[in-house]
């Protein structure tokens, strides 16, 4: 099986005309101050899969929402099968056999994967759960996915790509007629991803509409046959896949051809900025991790979920424990809290924006100042003009879209909450800044957007380590490729000598070989 | 909606007008309450002769002096997503300190600092037990409410110290209820706190930092805030506000009891909430705690001069903390429960 390369999948048997098994007509819907969609309509047909694309803010989200029953649209009307619904709640659309997968995990925690897997569909005898069929019907849901894990496990106790894996269980085994995927794979592995499609393309052909909505091309190229295009909460059109070239497609979405999105910097290295030696994390998810970065460079660290590259930049970010040798600028700086990363001038931008760094409710304007108060406080107090003077121009240079800097980060798109988060951290000018999945979620304006201030801040000599699960970011932004694998450095290329194939590989350790570069 | 660029601007739109309503309305999440609070003053004003007058202003004032002051450790609190349930123990016990020191002999303020350092030494165990043991703030609090309150019933075996004829004290009790022209001491000590927190909170790294923590404590810890140390601080802090109260509370009463009014720290807490400070933390004001607490004393006052039972006081401002975050609530969430948009506590 080879990782990387998803092959389009042909339509055989896609059924001949029919009558759709969704349609929603007309459908408004605005919340304070955005109106998320107007008079929108969605045909979803059974035994097809429906991509629904946009940019963030597009409202495809919203409109995935309404049709799984979390939001109520203000105008509009869905049908089911012909027959008119309405669909009050997530219970009452999946009552009607709509189920979905999205990007936020709606798992409790303290409950068992079994319990998880069949919420609210235990099997019962004699009006007691029968506990044994339940174990049995969830560990097949999930071996179905080839996912190895105890349905007795606590699912608190699982990593996030786990939970989410038990989410998808969820979805899928629930047998129902409609299945949302609302970024469901924004957090699954490369493999798990595979995995997930290659299940929902065995549910369409039992006839199961799917509503697919992926940030990354190449999901909704190989999986889908349609697609919907939101700009702005209106419908621009529906198109056939794959027929429709992918740069259309952006251009429908963005309402503007995006140009290349890597452009290639010219400039050479200078010296080592960051160099790390023998890093290893107490937890053993990083195991004798040693690299170096020069000015202007960036380096970009691949594998597999669970290989360790999320916990190293947590560990050059001082934010867990580690030993091992950590230079800047040929100083010897201590990153044991993220206090003393900052200060030896490593800037980090978490992976998981929501739960790691956005401030909600607070405003735009803190958002990026409770990063800055070391700089903005003298004795204590805190410069506000100059605090409103900084938040500006950051907000500006880095084309945040608000309501206005006194609005609360909630209300901004993904896109422009990282633009806010990059921008914190940018604006602090630090040696070495430590990106960790610094696209994921965002749509491919915003993506175009931040890659540029990832390669600016090379360009102003600064050492950049990108760890990202996409390679096409890594083989376009990166000058140096690390594959990390069971918590070492399996593999390393150059820009000119990395491939998918090559990076897959290395991550999976199917050479052998460990080779270090230096 | 349709350019790219800094901040723009977006026209009002339709539906949720309730919501949108309470939204447009409010410029702090308090102004509801403080709405409601000129309302049921217009009408005790047009119904009951002597609410508008100075005295009875005076007393509403002095009456809640002392939920005031442990309001703004208890707002500090909150704002971290945490809630001092010790502060009315704390108070009683560093009472127990300023009575036995007078007692003792000491000048009134050297009694009154030491009963501030006893609060605050209090309270900075409160501190160092849920910043750098983690212990859940509600077990500690819940444990040392009991701890402090013991403390100060052993402190004099449960006797009450009656300070009124101690002459080193009587400066203090002039201080606390004497006035300045017509303004009791109480309102200029109470405002100038006031005014110090304000300031503190929003101008200070200090206070900047307790709404960081409050709203997400691993993005505070990545954006180089200590947030153990400002767990301790905020508790410490909460303890000082605890040990000023037990000043104005006896110099108010002349003398320094173990047995505080067992619903002191509840009331406390329903002020916080009720001047709009999110229970789960990192967002508030004090100014919205002035006016919760001003309301609580309004209701208590009104009810008393309307010679409502008081046994009905306690359904009023049940009714209307309820009613208060009900209202913070729709405006944040809308009338329709999303269960995913609320954050886990």
């Amino acid at each position: 099986m080879l990782l990387i390369d998803l092959m389009p999948v042909t339509s055989i048997d896609t059924p001949a005309v029919q009558a759709p098994l969704v349609s929603m007509t007309g459908i408004s819907k605005s919340f304070p101050g955005v109106q998320a969609l107007d008079n929108v309509d969605l045909t979803l047909y059974g035994g097809e899969v429906h991509a629904l694309a946009g940019e963030n803010g597009s409202g495809k989200s919203t409109l995935a929402k309404i049709l799984y029953g979390f939001y109520q649209p203000d105008r509009g009307e869905i049908s089911l099968a012909g027959e008119r619904v309405a669909l009050q709640s997530p219970r009452r659309a999946i009552e009607l056999g709509i189920a979905a997968i999205s990007q936020e995990l709606t798992l409790g925690p303290t409950l068992s994967v079994a319990e998880n897997v069949l919420m609210g569909r235990l099997p019962r005898r004699g009006g007691l759960v029968d506990w044994p069929k339940a174990r049995r019907v969830a560990a097949e849901a999930l071996d179905q996915l080839g996912v190895h894990v105890d349905p007795n496990e606590r699912v608190g106790a699982l990593s996030i790509e786990l939970q989410q894996e038990v989410e998808v269980a969820r979805a899928v085994s629930a047998q129902s007629r409609v299945l949302v995927l609302d970024e469901a794979t924004s957090s699954l592995s490369e493999t798990a991803t595979l995995r997930l499609l290659e299940k929902v393309e065995q549910l369409r052909r039992q006839g199961v509409a799917v509503l697919l909505i992926s940030h990354r091309m190449r999901e909704l190229y190989s999986s889908a046959q349609k697609a919907t295009i939101l700009r702005d909460g209106r419908l621009i059109g529906e198109t056939p896949l794959p027929q429709t070239e992918e740069r259309e497609l952006v251009r429908m979405m963005v309402g503007r051809p995006i140009e290349d999105l890597y452009s290639k910097r010219t400039l050479g290295f200078g010296d080592v900025v960051l160099a790390v030696s023998g890093l290893s994390t107490h937890d053993g998810m990083v195991r004798d991790v040693t690299f170096e970065v020069r000015a202007g460079e960036i380096v970009g660290v691949a594998g597999l979920v669970g290989c360790g590259k999320t916990e190293l930049g947590l560990a050059l970010a001082g934010a867990t424990a580690h030993t091992g040798d950590v230079h800047v600028r040929g100083r010897p700086v201590k990153t044991s809290s993220p206090r003393g990363a900052l200060r030896a001038g490593i800037g980090y931008v978490p992976e998981d924006r929501k739960r790691s760094a956005l401030f909600i409710p607070r405003s735009v304007r803190q958002n990026l100042s409770f990063a800055w108060l070391n700089i903005l406080s003298r004795l204590g107090v805190i410069n506000v003009a100059r605090e409103r003077r900084l938040a500006s121009e950051t907000a500006s240079r880095f084309s945040v879209r608000a309501r206005s800097l006194d609005a609360s980060i909630a209300e901004l798109s993904g896109g422009n909450q990282q633009k806010v988060v990059l921008g914190r951290t940018f604006a602090l000018s630090p040696d070495v800044v430590v990106l960790g999945e610094p696209t994921r979620g965002i749509d491919v304006g915003a993506k175009s957007d931040v890659y540029r201030y990832v390669q600016d801040m090379a360009e102003q000599g600064k050492a950049i380590v990108l760890i990202s699960s996409e390679l096409p970011e890594l083989l376009g932004l990166a000058d140096q490729i690390l594959v990390m694998h069971t918590g070492q450095i399996s593999a390393s290329f150059t820009a000119a000598e990395a491939t998918e194939e090559a990076i897959a590989h290395a991550a999976m350790a199917e050479t052998g070989a460990v080779e270090m570069s230096a | 909606m349709s350019q790219r660029g800094a901040v723009t601007s977006e026209p009002p739109q339709r539906a949720g007008a309730v919501r949108r309503a309470i939204r447009r309305a409010s410029f702090g999440r308090y102004t509801g309450v403080a709405v409601g609070l000129v309302v049921v003053c217009v009408y005790l004003w047009l119904t009951e002769p002597a609410f508008m007058t100075w005295s009875n202003w005076e007393n509403i004032i002095r009456g809640q002096s002392v939920v005031a002051i442990l309001a703004i450790g208890m707002t500090v609190v909150v704002l971290t997503g945490g809630i001092d349930l010790s502060i009315a123990s704390n108070a009683a016990a560093s009472a127990m300190v300023l009575g036995l020191l007078v007692q003792d002999g000491w000048d009134w303020w050297s009694a009154s600092l030491a009963a501030i350092g006893a609060g605050t030494a209090l309270g900075l165990l409160n501190g160092v037990l849920i910043g750098f043991a983690r212990i859940p703030f509600f077990v500690v609090t819940l444990g040392t409410l009991s701890i402090f309150q013991s403390w100060a019933l052993l402190a004099t075996n449960g006797e009450t110290i009656s300070l009124f004829s101690y002459e080193k004290f009587t400066p203090l009790e002039k201080l606390i209820n004497g006035s300045t022209g017509p303004f009791p001491n109480l309102l200029l000590i109470v405002g100038g706190l006031y005014a110090v927190g304000i300031v503190l909170l929003r101008y200070t790294r200090f206070g900047r930092s307790v709404f960081a923590v409050g709203s997400n404590p691993e993005a505070a810890r990545l954006s180089g805030i200590k947030v153990s140390v400002m767990l301790v601080s905020v508790y410490a802090l909460c303890g000082l506000t605890a040990g000023l109260g037990s000043v104005a509370l006896t110099g108010r009463l002349t003398a320094a009891g173990p047995n505080i009014d067992p619903n002191l720290m509840l009331t406390v807490v329903a002020a916080v909430l009720i001047g709009g400070t999110a229970f789960t933390g990192g967002d508030g004001s004090l100014v919205g705690t002035i006016v919760g607490v001003l309301f609580l004393g309004v209701i208590q006052n009104g009810l008393s001069l309307s010679g409502v039972s008081t046994f009905w006081q306690g359904t009023v401002s049940g009714t209307i903390l309820i009613a208060a975050v009900g209202i913070g609530v729709i405006r944040d969430y809308g009338w329709r429960i999303r269960l995913r948009e609320r954050r886990a506590p």
